[in-house]
């Protein structure tokens, strides 16, 4: 777990330090993707908890999370609608699911320490 | 299998705090620092003053005839509306005008005339110049060899010739009347056409322009044709 919080921190500081930016006009389609990067990360942690997680799935899901989420927006421009709304929209509601789900996991599983603990 | 996992986490981890990190970059943006120096927002500053001041006299303008129109309202309505038809109509060119202006002369230069070269006529381009520059120096009203320069006025070349409102240009000379708003703008504008590039440009078509002193009362003609107004609607609301 820390390994994975170091990579998080390794990643800000490479990205502030560097000082890459990119055009403004695409920093719609990044922040969907940062959306969707999240989105997935949740859920796969959720698998994880669950005992379902499948590497395939975790990674696929990651880059094609993120592929039809710019996609999607990059339409959206085409069109004149704005279809990134519809992104955000269901990667938001499905990272609030998955973080509730992930807290009444380690919920039910620190009343179940307590309860050990206290039995004996 | 666990060390896979993590391995994968890490990664993924490491992409999405790179990609936060490069949004955050741009997000943030330095504004851009402001280079001009001092002149050239002061010149801004003026335009805007201008600008300003253009707009309050025109409300003024149009709060006068406001007043007119509400203290004739009573006594005799026709009489505002025929002054404001009239006050158009002078806009518009369809009436001749009285003013303090400048006549501009445009001759053959005298080199041209020495030498015997065929005088030519004057090119439509440089006509077009020439009222440009007459406009950005607050000619008010121009006509060309007689014929009044209205809104839709064209200086074109007709089968090798020049015209204005489809009416050719004599062959140099002829003369080029200008009226301003005030003898003061008159005399700015004389004083720009003589030391405007522009005379260079018509000696190089071997023409000279030849500026009178500002008259205090010059007349100019009316535009004798009419004024198409197929395309244009009332507007509606008030």
């Amino acid at each position: 777990m820390w390994l994975s919080i170091l990579g998080l921190i390794l990643g800000i500081s490479l990205g502030l330090l560097t000082d890459i930016q990119i055009p403004p006009e695409y920093a719609n389609y990044l922040s969907i993707a940062v959306l969707a990067s999240l989105d997935t990360l949740f859920g796969g942690i959720r698998a994880h908890l669950q005992q379902v997680y499948d590497d395939k799935v975790f990674v696929s899901g990651f880059f094609f999370n993120i592929a039809l989420a710019a996609g999607l927006a990059f339409l959206g421009v085409h069109l004149g609608v704005d279809l990134y709304l519809a992104a955000i929209f269901a990667f938001g509601v499905r990272l609030f699911q998955n973080i509730a789900v992930i807290r009444r996991i380690i919920l039910a599983k620190w009343a179940e320490k307590k309860e050990v603990r206290e039995t004996i | 299998m666990k060390k896979r996992i993590l391995t994968r986490f890490t990664v993924i981890m490491f992409i999405i705090g790179l990609m936060t990190a490069i949004q955050y970059n741009t997000i943030n943006e330095p504004n851009v620092r402001d280079t001009q120096d001092a002149g050239k927002i002061r010149q801004e500053l003026a335009r805007e003053k201008q600008l300003h001041s253009d707009l309050l006299s025109e409300i003024g303008s149009l709060d006068d005839t406001l007043g007119k129109y509400e203290a004739a309202a009573d006594a005799s309505p026709e009489q505002a509306l025929r002054e404001t038809a009239g006050k158009l109509r002078n806009a518009a060119g369809l009436s001749e005008t009285t003013g303090p202006g400048i006549e501009v002369f445009v001759e053959p230069s005298l080199e041209a005339v020495a030498m015997g070269l065929e005088i030519e006529r004057i090119s439509p381009d440089l006509l077009i110049r020439l009222v440009n520059e007459i406009n950005r120096y607050n000619g008010l009203y121009v006509s060309i060899d007689g014929k009044r320069i209205i809104n839709t006025t064209a200086i074109r070349d007709i089968n090798g010739q020049t015209t204005v409102n489809t009416k050719t240009v004599e062959t140099p000379p002829f003369s080029i009347k200008i009226i301003s708003e005030s003898m003061e703008d008159s005399e700015k504008l004389y004083n720009h056409l003589l030391a405007s590039r522009i005379l260079d440009d018509f000696y190089i078509d071997n023409l000279t322009l030849t500026v009178s002193e500002p008259k205090s009362d010059l007349v100019i003609e009316a535009y004798d044709g009419a004024i198409d107004t197929k395309y244009l609607q009332a507007s509606e609301g008030e």
